[in-house]
């Protein structure tokens, strides 16, 4: 188990180590020229070499990186070249915004989903399940930008009852939360249907059911407890996925989480604020990951982490 | 998203065997179910504590609480890298200047109490007695100083690059220095409105983060991650007292967003909105909307780097295609008649102003001018940067038909956002004709506008420091000349007599000035709106 | 193939199993469910997609041009079923025509991505060893990779043309495939038929394209059909971002993102309507594709 843990923690680190230098080359080959967002405007080309030699963007590509790792390795990522402070505290202020979101939108479908795909399962190749289906697939089907506006019209300018934009209130949460949601619910509804269904079948829930054994604790406790582990493993990825991934959510809401943060990053070119975001949503993705796995053992006794051949 | 989500990758291995039961894994698993509601909750709760601290507070529940959201982020409250409209108001509530611009933009006295030109190349300037920060701490002529050269110190300043040279000052006398420079700087009165004064210890090359200032208001908390600002009235505040008590500044890039805070009452004011908002906030019983002649100017100027060869280097050419806009119907259908086309080189607004033409719709005489000159299958590529103003692609993709119409051809080329336009204004991206440019003005003064386009010389076209290539020594010089001109009468006839050359040149396919547009709720009953698109907040009052 | 297909001259003992009970037997209801699905699907993707195509045809004002008067008319106007955007052009038009531009990345892009994935999850399955792990260590790397963000940046890098979308999407979009392909071909390079033909001689590439492929096709097909749903999502996400085909030619997202702005002085058309033909496309061929998915299953299952 420990040398497991170290094996994955190593990947992790690993992962994220490459997916950052990746940004890095694509941030510097990419056109447009970072100073001019911060040059006055019309600036001359003096200003802009003084700009671009304070942001020690006129080094060759080699020593910019190999600087960046040096800092990197004392946990500095660079200074967010907007706000003019370690990028690292940019990012981590505006961090619990998305965190909360993520959390709110995953526990909601876990609430949602779950028995969803389980009443699905139990009610197969009804009409019920037809409509379902249907439904699910739909609310997979829509763009996430497009239902948030929806709501956005709906709710907070004709009904007016819901806030629109940015985080003042605890209801400001709700129109976020529901967009992701659909979608989510939708996937994670008929994942569990799938894995239900098939557990449904299986020849010791009949023994067990000729046994007097009641439906609903077939149900939950017997085919749901051994559909666990793929379920958890799908909100963990969901989760993890969610990270990075409300980004249009955050826009359309304007939302002060780490999404918008980085879409604006991106239209000035705030090289390390951009940087410092994705190393910390990609090493958060990669440890709920990682702790999801190492969940496995406690929902399924027969599972042992560690080297097996596949 | 398909169905097949797929699985973190994971070496779990599916082994028969019992673990060693001495905890039951359903009381384990009951733990975890706890364990992760309580996380899941944790979280959103505390998040509810700590964000909504420096989340606006919502409109009108203290008395005499403003809130504002801008539309930019207003990085910190200082302005020695970068200054915008909206953030003067914000930062001159806190921190102020030997003088300011006002409403009628000229210069005013604030910190100084007298500053006059006593010879060409030499101002004197006098401090106010009763002047101090809000710590009681007397303001000196030392902070002036220092203010002064960090201002210049800072690289690229935005500040700095407004000023044609760096002044000198030398202290005279407890509260009095003089500022010499070695060619006349006669708006030098005007160009020092925007040199912000700090206590010299406390004062940086750098955008200051914290620190005090002689303002009517302190700051009583700043986050300039999120972009909000908390600020107090300023008990100790030497001149009136401010009349609002706290002002709660945020904001939201999103135009749509800032509509409906105003709307459900989230905000008070927003500032530098679309005409389109301004025309649906009109309908809005509890919204006044506040327009005025702005001091932008935004022009579809053309490419001067062009060969003598090529017919835009014709004036007259340059003057059909301006007849072919339509501008009226621009203004009308994209513009919700919230501009006015320009009626000279430079906006009505500024001081030194003077009318040299109109631009008129005339598709047959460009059509016949056009033929005259001998042009045919011309084709023109537009370039301009994404949101340089509002609607921008509406109204060129418009232009694009207009041209179209009289035997012109377009390609339009939107730039995005990033920094690239830079390239392509120096002529180094690739060959363009015509850009769709704003140009600010923090002066109040057209001079300003007029050396930074009109003003270039052979010297600055060498590093391509020109307003796209134009250069015509004859126009400089008469602006040179005007710039070291101390009478103003003078000085005034010196510009007309260049922007009236200037003009004949055609520099400009349309040119217009968007109006300032401001909308507030009616609980604010005094705020007035100055051309330079800001405010005095200490006068803002508000009612309930 | 069901049973209820047997003609009852053939049924020579009687039978307790009436005809009602395999009516309503869950094979036949699952086989109902799926042509209703499947039908469902057709149809809402028909009536995306059949005026899009038709678009060049159909007697529409045209969506570049527009007339400076007929500013923001709103839907059911004269003329304008669909109303107008501001710049006076028709917004019909311009879904149609963006529709074009849309589902011509989108075909292309699954095309591509269906292409490398087979090839990729194929090769990986069939040869194993090293192949297999740098094709399953891509797929992880891609799998926490920040997607939109990459996107971005690429098209930041290469400019918003409709080949470097293209690309883009496929490359975002072949891990599905790909995974799937390698699953099959993994359970495929066992059967006995395969041995047979490495025991004749034949060389491995021919053994995977001539025999194991065909088998595996109709599940990967389904697949890489159903991506076109998201490859139309993820077009239209880009555009909305920014990061679309470049003006004056409409694309769904880029039409949303334009009317983005005035959604909330009113203009409510210009972003519900084009979201309307997306949901509509996508709801469609997920439809289809589910529907499908069953029927295949179904066909495997019976067939195995």
């Amino acid at each position: 188990m420990g040398l497991y843990l170290l094996k994955r923690v190593g990947q992790t680190v690993l992962t994220a180590w490459v997916t950052v230098t990746i940004v890095f080359l694509l941030l510097r080959l990419a056109p447009g020229d970072p100073a001019v967002s911060y040059a006055p405007p019309n600036p001359t080309a003096a200003q802009l070499d003084a700009i671009r030699r304070e942001f020690g963007l006129d080094r060759p590509l080699l020593s910019q990186y190999g600087s960046f790792l040096v800092h990197l390795a004392h946990g500095d990522v660079g200074t967010s070249f907007q706000f003019r402070e370690p990028a690292l505290s940019v990012v981590l202020q505006r961090l619990p915004f998305t965190i909360t979101l993520a959390v709110a939108a995953i526990v909601v479908t876990a609430l949602l989903a779950i028995p969803l795909g389980v009443w699905m399962a139990r009610r197969a190749n009804t009409a019920g399940e037809l409509g379902a289906n249907i439904a699910t697939i739909a609310g997979q089907s829509m763009p996430d930008f497009w239902i948030g506006f929806v709501l956005l019209i709906v709710f907070a300018v004709n009904l007016q009852v819901l806030p629109s934009s940015g985080f003042t209130s605890l209801s400001s949460l709700i129109l976020p939360t529901v967009t992701i949601v659909i979608l989510q619910v939708a996937l994670i509804s008929r994942l569990v249907r799938r894995e239900m269904g098939g557990n449904l079948a299986s020849p010791y829930l009949t023994i067990a059911r000729s046994r007097g054994v009641s439906e609903s604790r077939l149900t939950w406790r017997y085919a749901f407890a051994n559909s666990a582990i793929p379920v958890v493993t799908a909100l963990g990825t969901r989760f993890a996925a969610m990270l990075n991934g409300v980004v249009i959510v955050e826009v359309v809401f304007q939302w002060p989480g780490v999404g918008s943060l980085v879409v604006d990053a991106l239209e000035r070119r705030d090289l390390p604020l951009i940087q410092a975001t994705v190393l910390v949503t990609v090493l958060l993705a990669l440890v709920v990951q990682l702790g999801v796995d190492l969940l496995y053992p406690l929902l399924d006794p027969r599972v042992r982490l560690g080297a097996g051949a596949r | 998203m398909t169905d097949d989500i797929s699985l973190a990758g994971s070496e779990a291995l599916v082994v028969p065997g019992a673990l060693p039961r001495t905890v039951s894994r359903r009381s384990l698993l009951q733990l975890a179910g706890f364990l992760g509601a309580g996380v899941a909750l944790g979280p959103a709760l505390a998040a509810c504590a700590g964000p909504q601290s420096s989340s606006t507070s919502s409109a009108g529940t203290a008395s005499s609480t403003l809130s504002i959201i801008l539309n930019r982020n207003l990085v910190s409250l200082d302005n020695k890298l970068n200054q915008y409209d909206a953030a003067v108001t914000v930062q001159r509530a806190v921190r102020q200047a030997l003088t300011q611009i006002g409403l009628d933009l000229k210069p005013q006295l604030v910190l100084a109490k007298t500053f006059a030109l006593t010879s060409p190349t030499t101002w004197d300037v006098e401090l106010r007695d009763d002047i101090h920060y809000s710590d009681n701490s007397p303001v000196t002529v030392e902070d002036v100083e220092t203010a002064l050269k960090l201002y210049f110190q800072v690289s690229a300043g935005y500040v700095a690059s407004q000023f044609a040279e760096q002044p000198k000052l030398t202290k005279t006398g407890d509260r009095t220095f003089t500022l010499t420079t070695t060619k006349p700087l006669v708006t030098l009165d005007a160009l020092m409105s925007n040199i912000l004064i700090t206590p010299a210890a406390a004062n940086k090359a750098e955008e200051l983060r914290e620190g005090i200032g002689s303002g009517p208001f302190t700051v009583a908390s700043a986050d300039s991650g999120t972009g909000t600002y908390k600020l107090v009235r300023n008990e100790n505040y030497w001149g009136e007292k401010a009349l609002l008590a706290e002002v709660n500044v945020s904001y939201q890039e999103d135009e749509g967003a800032r509509v409906i805070a105003i709307t459900s009452g989230q905000t008070d004011v927003i500032d530098t909105i679309t005409p389109e908002s301004a025309a649906s906030l009109k309908t809005k019983q509890d919204i006044e909307v506040v327009q005025n002649k702005g001091t932008r100017l935004i022009h579809l100027f053309y490419n001067f780097r062009k060969p003598s060869s090529h017919p835009l280097s014709k004036p007259a050419v340059r003057e059909a295609l301006s007849h072919a806009v339509d501008h009226d119907s621009l203004i009308s259908s994209l513009m919700a008649g919230q501009v006015t086309s320009a009626e000279g080189v430079v906006p009505t607004t500024l001081s030194g102003y003077a009318p040299t033409g109109q631009y008129t719709f005339d598709a047959d005489k460009a059509k016949s001018m056009l033929a005259a000159e001998g042009v045919k299958d011309l084709k023109l590529t537009f370039i301009w940067e994404d949101s340089e103003f509002a609607g921008a692609s509406r109204v060129l993709e418009a232009v694009g038909q207009m041209m179209d119409a009289v035997g012109v051809g377009v390609t339009l080329k939107q730039i995005p956002k990033g920094g690239d336009i830079n390239g392509w204004r120096r002529g180094e991206s690739g060959d363009w004709d015509v850009l769709a440019n704003g140009y600010g003005n923090q002066t109040g003064l057209a001079i300003t506008n007029l050396v930074g386009q009109y003003g270039g010389t052979a010297a600055k076209e060498k590093t391509r420091d020109t307003y796209q290539g134009f250069v015509v020594p004859e126009i400089s010089d008469l602006l040179d000349q005007a710039g070291s001109e101390p009478d103003q009468a003078k000085r005034d006839a010196l510009l007309k007599s260049a922007q009236e050359k200037i003009w004949a040149l055609w520099p400009a396919m349309w040119a217009w000035t968007p109006n300032n547009l401001l909308a507030h709720r009616k609980r604010v009953t005094t705020l007035d709106l100055s051309p330079g698109n800001f405010y005095d907040l200490a006068t803002v009052a508000v009612s309930g | 193939m069901t049973t209820t297909d047997l003609p009852t001259a053939d049924l020579v003992r009687p039978s307790a199993v009436t005809a009602r009970q395999l009516r309503t037997s869950g094979a036949a209801r699952r086989a109902r469910h799926s042509t209703i699905k499947m039908w469902a699907g057709a149809v809402c993707a028909a009536i995306v997609v059949l005026p899009v195509l038709l678009a060049g045809v159909l007697p529409l004002p045209d969506p570049v041009k527009g007339v400076l008067k007929d500013t923001s008319l709103p839907p059911l106007s004269p003329g304008h079923l669909l109303g107008t955007d501001p710049n006076g052009r028709d917004l019909l038009s311009r879904i149609l025509h963006g529709g074009q531009t849309s589902l011509l990345i989108g075909v292309l892009a699954i095309v591509l991505s269906g292409l490398i994935g087979v090839v990729a999850g194929s090769v990986a399955g069939y040869y194993g060893g090293w192949v297999d792990v740098l094709v399953s260590r891509a797929l992880e790397a891609q799998m926490s990779l920040p997607l939109l963000l990459m996107l971005l940046l690429v098209v930041a890098l290469f400019g918003p043309s409709i080949a470097v979308i293209t690309l883009v999407i496929a490359v975002a979009q072949w891990p599905e495939p790909a995974r799937l392909t390698r699953a099959l071909v993994l359970v495929e390079r066992e059967k006995p038929y395969v041995a047979a033909a490495q025991v004749l001689g034949l060389r491995r590439p021919l053994i995977i394209l001539r025999h194991i492929i065909p088998n595996i096709l109709p599940q990967v097909l389904v697949v890489v059909f159903l991506l076109l749903a998201q490859a139309v999502l993820l077009e239209s996400s880009l555009s909305f971002l920014g990061a679309g085909v470049q003006r004056p030619y409409p694309t769904w997202g880029g039409i949303i993102s334009d009317g983005r702005e005035l959604f909330v002085i009113g203009t409510w058309w210009l972003v519900t309507l084009p979201g309307v033909a997306i949901a509509l496309l996508v709801v469609g061929v997920n439809l289809l594709g589910d529907g499908l998915r069953d029927r295949v299953r179904r066909t495997k299952a019976g067939a195995a």
